[in-house]
């Protein structure tokens, strides 16, 4: 952790944390709100710095991410908050244009 | 909701009729020479029985509670029940292989707790405990708590109201369990590989994966999604590294081999980093391993290296192999289920699901029937 500098309140309460050994309570967040399991990008580059070698066609990826919430910034979190959002659309090739934006509940 | 069955084959349909399916699908003990049967799933909530031999599909099932899709399958060793993991990722479905009946039940989260349990999922080799792997999170009015992971066990005679009979702390980051031959333990992967006691919950021993220490050897990475151990008893996996040479390093794709009886755990690095492989098959010889992604692999397990690779029409994410070797299975990702010559990689057939429902990360699994 020395190697990291907070660069805001949140990321300063973090490290107080550690400091008075609370790291417990720090946990990854692994099912809690929304359902980021991974800190990987996305969809943007693959290992060799280019898009060549992400699933191709990306309609072949889309449920494989969404199911387990992989890419959580670019599909909806269909594991807690929008579970009904690929309901009638079984197959992403076919039904990717009815795969709607989402909006947080009023 | 109850289950419902779709027959594709009027002899199917006639023998269920007559109320001899068990035998249409025909058991390992059989006398009559077996063949390979398929067992993938679709979205909606399809659960698939493919006759390999002629591209069809045998058997299309509803799985009750699957709507979002089909995750982990899991045959029980009799090859009469498949157990799926489905709803998000918090139940776990049990149906009758030869009539499409839900036979088990487990609903992981309760009121007040949410369970989900990420892919993980093991039979006995007696087939009569399912283990899971359980991630819970409190859900309070203000807050939620995340809660301890654990290992749950069930009795799969316990029905549709299935309920944990012991459960037992577990590491984070596990996303696969694998029972040992003998029954008394099992793995459970994640960032190392664990050994646990199935009885006690005692942990046996922990196996360097990120904490390998391999010489000049870099951190790796591992994918690991699919428990596909047939038909060796032996899972394989693709490792992903660097390889330091003086001031240089090389990205380096491994294999990563681990004998569920003898417990012997192994790499080889084979080839620089040049296309990424998702899941990896051993073959029948042990000879070599298939892998798949956006292209196909075959690795020669002896000599350590990359032995042929073809590309795919498009990506697939998991692999299986024939009894006799001959064949390549492919599927998850879309609707498709592949079908490749092991020796020139070419593509044989390819089998369209009915209803061209994405197999996503379903299980790709291989039985045996007449």
């Amino acid at each position: 952790m020395s190697e990291l500098k907070p660069t805001n309140r949140k990321a300063e309460l973090l490290l107080e944390a550690v400091a008075e050994g609370h790291v417990a309570e720090v946990l990854a967040m692994e099912t809690v709100a929304g359902c980021a399991t991974t800190f990987d990008p996305g969809w943007e580059v693959d290992p060799f710095g280019g898009v060549a070698s992400l699933c191709q066609p990306m309609e072949a990826d889309l449920y494989g991410c969404s199911d387990p919430c992989w890419w959580p910034a670019q599909v909806p979190d269909t594991m807690n908050t929008y579970p009904n959002w690929d309901s009638g659309k079984p197959s992403a090739p076919a039904d990717w244009r009815e795969l709607d934006a989402v909006y947080p509940k009023k | 909701m109850s289950s419902a069955m779709i027959f594709r084959s009027p002899g199917l349909r006639a023998a269920a009729a007559t109320g001899i399916l068990l035998a249409a699908f025909g058991l390992a003990r059989a006398a009559a020479p077996t063949k390979d049967l398929l067992v993938t799933a679709a979205k909606p909530d399809r659960l698939f029985i493919i006759d390999a031999a002629t591209r069809s599909v045998r058997a299309e099932y509803h799985v009750p509670g699957a709507e979002g899709g089909i995750a982990t399958i899991v045959i029980s060793p009799d090859q009469r029940t498949a157990y799926t993991l489905v709803d998000r990722m918090e139940r776990i479905v049990g149906i009758d292989l030869g009539s499409g009946r839900e036979v088990f039940r487990a609903d992981l989260s309760t009121p007040g707790e949410r369970v989900k349990d990420f892919f993980a999922l093991a039979i006995t080799p007696d087939g009569k405990e399912l283990i899971a792997y359980e991630l819970p999170t409190l859900l309070k009015p203000s807050e939620y708590v995340v809660e301890e992971p654990r290992f749950a066990v069930f009795r799969t005679t316990a029905g549709l109201e299935a309920k944990a009979v012991r459960s037992f702390p577990a590491p984070r980051r596990i996303h696969m369990l694998l029972i040992r031959p003998n029954g008394r333990s099992f793995y459970a992967l994640g960032f190392d590989l664990y050994e646990y006691d199935l009885s006690s919950g005692k942990l046996l021993g922990t196996r360097g994966i990120q904490q390998w220490q391999i010489p000049d050897h870099a951190q790796p990475d591992l994918l690991a999604f699919w428990p596909v151990t047939e038909p060796t008893g032996i899972f394989t996996s693709p490792i992903y590294t660097e390889v330091k040479n003086g001031a240089e390093s090389t990205p380096t794709t491994a294999m990563m081999s681990l004998d569920l009886k003898s417990g012997g755990l192994s790499y080889f690095d084979f080839e620089p980093l040049s296309a990424l492989i998702f899941s990896t098959i051993l073959s029948p010889d042990r000879k070599h391993a298939y892998g798949v992604y956006t292209t196909l692999t075959s690795v020669d397990m002896a000599g350590h290296r990359l032995a042929k690779r073809v590309p795919l029409d498009h990506t697939f994410y998991d692999v299986n192999v024939s009894s006799d070797g001959r064949e390549i299975y492919l599927a998850g990702t879309n609707c498709d289920v592949g079908f490749y010559d092991s020796a020139s990689l070419e593509k044989k057939a390819i089998l369209k699901l009915p209803g061209c429902g994405d197999q996503a990360l379903s299980t790709l699994r291989v039985i045996h029937g007449r």
